[in-house]
């Protein structure tokens, strides 16, 4: 037998919400950790508000009620579902405190299922806008976040947008490096906005990704600068999505709006984003 | 757009990457101004509101007041800013501590606005704290803004705070010497020159806007011989009333935690109680700065044990205010109960010397408050030169380093930490620069973590086993479970020797039966003083780093030494 070099050792956490929407997200959680061999780490939360500290930003995450409702049986609940993913239950306890009633949550993960969906308003879970606190998460994580579908299903493939920014090279590897570890098929959607085919192929070129790409990727879809929907349309509904986030300026995102909040309001896929200062090894 | 953002990179380069003193003093002019605002915006309305009530204190039903401004404080912070309880100097010095100067955008004005509520409807509480939560975090935002690293953004805490306390007492010293002695807890030449640059800044918004001069003024007075006893009587009576005050407040911010009614309601309850005592004793709410004045002038017309009263009066509702919902800080508490305990002691003192040549009443108020300020924060230079600035002079400069001096000594042998640290030792979230737990606390384990161990399988043959090391310098090698990927136990090249040098066991041993189980792992969760600990009681160099049942890489007692090195020399600046 070959000795082997470090096994998978990722984790993801997950913010528990004792309902059965949060059930939902969890089961997403589960299969994506299940599927990549990583493992999900629990916080159940005790408080209705709790602090993330990045190297250059504080986030304060605050939850809705529905979070802290049957505090008995949450921790019976997510073993019960630990269980049936076949999965050794692992939890979080806040070690730290920024004040008696607002816990430190690390932020030494390498991902974070969002809990957006941290509203009791219909347009608000699933599809809709995402609110600022997860915008800043992602702008300052750095690991991709998981914004989970409602309902729970089961992702068979693996669709990259890739629009050439840094942030979208990180989306491509973190593509790259989910298809390994899942076996799933990759797939790269792009719209030619200024650019064509092969300025695309050569930034892959140059970034010494090509041979990884030729190995892993199924198909390079590219699409024309007005078949940005058709393009969402087309992407399989059980795929998960991986992009980038805000890779231009506060200017032109004000003025021409995300491409990633408008991706995230039309599709029900599962969707992991990376930020900014995200970083992605292939290691 | 491109040659703009080129002239600006060009332009950022010459003048600020240049020297980052700088970029320091002019971000601290900044924030000095910008807290300074904060804080003559809370003086404003604050004086504004009280003196709109002030009619309608004499009224029964009066004592609601109060309850209802801890009620909409509660409120306020709790549903709408959503921030944790607490009166903001700790959490200043927990961001410092623990969190590299890091403190949220809403804590701006959060602190401000709801101190407003408590104090202005007659809550036994004091602007000071909320104006230097406030004054911090513009520091740490606008360090945030313009990308400074984390020492940077410590620094312009530390100014945001300077600004405050100089803007809302008109002491630009004593706001130098509280950032540096509570807050920052260095002193450093790359820190005292933006802090006093804010400092300044501050107390120059403070000016311009309200042109007054001092706070407090007493009138001239002579230091006699008998003064010298006289204060050292005085530190030791305000040593015991901050102990007592210290306690209070801890004691009864605990029984309101373990009260079972909902915060809001628990911020009413303690609000009409205050309310309620206000109305026997008036001078027990809000800030408290006009008896003060009166104590300080020597126009005090109250009785001797009523002032006795008033002193663990006003302890009592500070601590309901604070304790049970109300938001606001403790230094003007601190101010009446020291000038209050300042006239006590001096009519005691005349009552049994009635001869003794001895300096005025109101210049024993004044040393009352360095006592008890002292006592409380034991912060001894803060407390003398915020009295000698907001009284405006220095005549009683000797007898304020006295009372001031025996005073924080005393109250630390009794009770070893001060109020705005006891928390956070007793969370083991104390920490200051340079110290050894600092230093550690600052180190990541992932910066330490070796991560490029070769890891073998429970079920690999001995043989194998010994293929690798023969190729390898490693000497311990991970073992894992081929089914799940968990860590199992190590394999040490020492403790193996014996089947190493009989061949017979090559073929016949797997690793899962000679390894080590039994040593001892860290994980993410522990701390690096956990981790050396475990090192120093099993006796190991090395330990492995196990998170979550995985296997993440070790740790090595070598690379802590080098990279503690390092890391002490970064933050005391020394070679």
């Amino acid at each position: 037998m070959v000795p082997r070099r470090l096994p998978m050792n990722y984790k993801l956490l997950h913010i528990f919400r004792n309902t059965p929407f949060g059930r939902e997200t969890f089961l997403q959680s589960l299969h994506f950790c299940k599927t990549i061999n990583a493992h999900p780490v629990v916080y159940i939360p005790k408080t209705d508000k709790f602090l993330m500290y990045f190297s250059n930003d504080v986030v304060q995450v605050n939850l809705d009620n529905s979070f802290l409702a049957f505090p008995d049986t949450a921790h019976e609940h997510v073993i019960a579902l630990f269980d049936e993913a076949g999965i050794p239950p692992r939890f979080y306890e806040p070690k730290d405190f920024t004040a008696s009633t607002l816990p430190d949550i690390s932020s030494q993960f390498d991902y974070m299922c969002s809990p957006r969906s941290i509203s009791d308003r219909s347009s608000k879970i699933g599809l809709g806008h995402l609110g600022p606190k997860v915008r800043r998460m992602i702008k300052q994580a750095t690991f991709p976040i998981l914004i989970a579908s409602p309902v729970f299903k089961a992702w068979k493939s693996i669709s990259v947008f890739f629009g050439g920014s840094s942030n979208a090279m990180n989306a491509l590897v973190l593509g790259l490096k989910v298809a390994i570890a899942s076996g799933c098929p990759l797939k790269i959607y792009t719209v030619l906005e200024k650019d064509t085919e092969e300025v695309y192929r050569n930034m892959v070129r140059d970034s010494e990704l090509e041979e990884l790409v030729d190995q892993y990727v199924n198909e390079w879809c590219f699409y024309e600068s007005t078949g940005f929907d058709r393009m969402l349309y087309e992407v399989p509904h059980d795929s998960l999505i991986v992009l980038g986030a805000y890779g231009h300026g506060v200017i032109k995102e004000i003025l021409l709006g995300s491409k990633m909040e408008y991706i995230q309001s039309t599709v029900t896929n599962n969707l992991l984003v990376t930020g900014p200062n995200c970083r992605i090894s292939l290691k | 757009m491109s040659k703009l953002k080129q002239t600006y990179n060009s332009f950022y380069a010459k003048f600020f990457l240049f020297d980052d003193r700088l970029v320091l003093m002019i971000a601290g002019a900044v924030v000095g101004i910008f807290a300074g605002l904060a804080a003559v915006a809370l003086r404003l309305s604050l004086a504004s509101v009280l003196e709109f009530f002030t009619p309608y204190r004499q009224y029964a039903w009066a004592f609601i007041l109060p309850g209802i401004g801890a009620l909409f404080s509660c409120l306020f912070l709790d549903k709408v800013m959503r921030e944790g309880a607490g009166h903001g100097v700790p959490e200043v010095i927990y961001a410092v501590s623990r969190r590299g100067g890091l403190l949220r955008f809403r804590s701006t004005f959060s602190r401000l606005i709801s101190s407003f509520l408590t104090i202005a409807s007659g809550g036994s509480a004091g602007p000071e704290a909320p104006v230097v939560m406030s004054g911090s975090a513009i520091g740490s935002n606008i360090a945030k803004f313009l990308g400074l690293n984390d020492r940077q953004r410590m620094t312009l805490v530390g100014c945001g705070t300077a600004g405050a306390i100089a803007s809302i007492f008109h002491a630009p010293v004593a706001g130098l010497i509280f950032s540096v002695e509570i807050i920052l807890g260095e002193w450093k030449f790359v820190n005292i020159i933006p802090i006093a640059i804010a400092a300044v800044a501050g107390a120059q918004v403070c000016e311009a806007i309200i042109p007054t001069k001092e706070l407090f003024q007493p009138p001239p007075f002579s230091i006699f011989t008998g003064d010298i006893l006289g204060s050292i009587g005085l530190a030791l009576f305000t040593a015991v009333i901050s102990v007592i005050f210290t306690r209070t407040l801890r004691k009864v911010g605990g029984l309101a935690k373990r009260t079972p009614v909902s915060p809001w309601l628990r911020a009413l309850i303690g609000g009409c109680a205050v309310g309620s005592i206000g109305i026997f004793m008036p001078m027990v709410l809000g800030e408290g700065y006009h008896p003060i004045m009166e104590m300080v002038g020597g126009t005090f017309p109250m009785a001797f044990w009523l002032i006795f009263l008033g002193i663990f009066l006003k302890i009592f509702v500070t601590a309901i205010t604070l304790g049970w919902g109300g938001s606001g800080g403790i230094f003007a508490p601190c101010l009446l109960i020291g000038s209050l305990s300042g006239v006590v002691f001096y009519k005691a003192m005349m009552f049994i010397f009635p001869n003794a040549a001895v300096t005025s009443e109101g210049a024993y108020a004044l040393l009352g408050m360095a006592g008890i300020m002292s006592g409380v924060m034991q912060a001894p230079l803060s407390s003398i030169f915020l009295i000698a600035e907001i009284t405006g002079g220095y005549e009683a400069i000797l007898l304020l380093l006295l009372v001031s001096s025996i005073s924080s000594t005393l109250s630390h042998i009794i009770e070893p930490a001060s109020f705005y640290f006891k928390d956070l030792i007793e969370r083991g979230e104390f920490m200051r620069p340079g110290t050894d737990a600092r230093v550690l606390s600052d180190l990541s384990l992932n910066e330490i973590i070796d991560t490029s161990y070769t890891t073998v399988s429970e079920n690999m043959v001995f043989r194998k086993f010994i293929n690798i090391i023969r190729n390898s310098d490693r000497n311990h090698y991970p073992v894992i479970s081929d089914e799940t990927g968990d860590y199992l136990g190590m394999v040490r090249v020492s403790s193996i020797r014996k089947y190493t040098l009989d061949p017979a066991f090559y073929d016949m041993i797997f690793l899962n039966q000679i390894m080590d189980t039994d040593m001892v792992t860290a994980s993410f969760d522990d701390n690096l003083h956990d981790v050396l600990e475990f090192m120093e009681t099993f006796n190991i160099d090395h330990i492995p780093v196990v998170d979550h049942h995985r296997f993440s890489g070790m740790i090595s007692k070598a690379r802590i030494l080098d990279l503690y090195r390092r890391e002490l020399i970064m933050q005391t600046n020394i070679q």
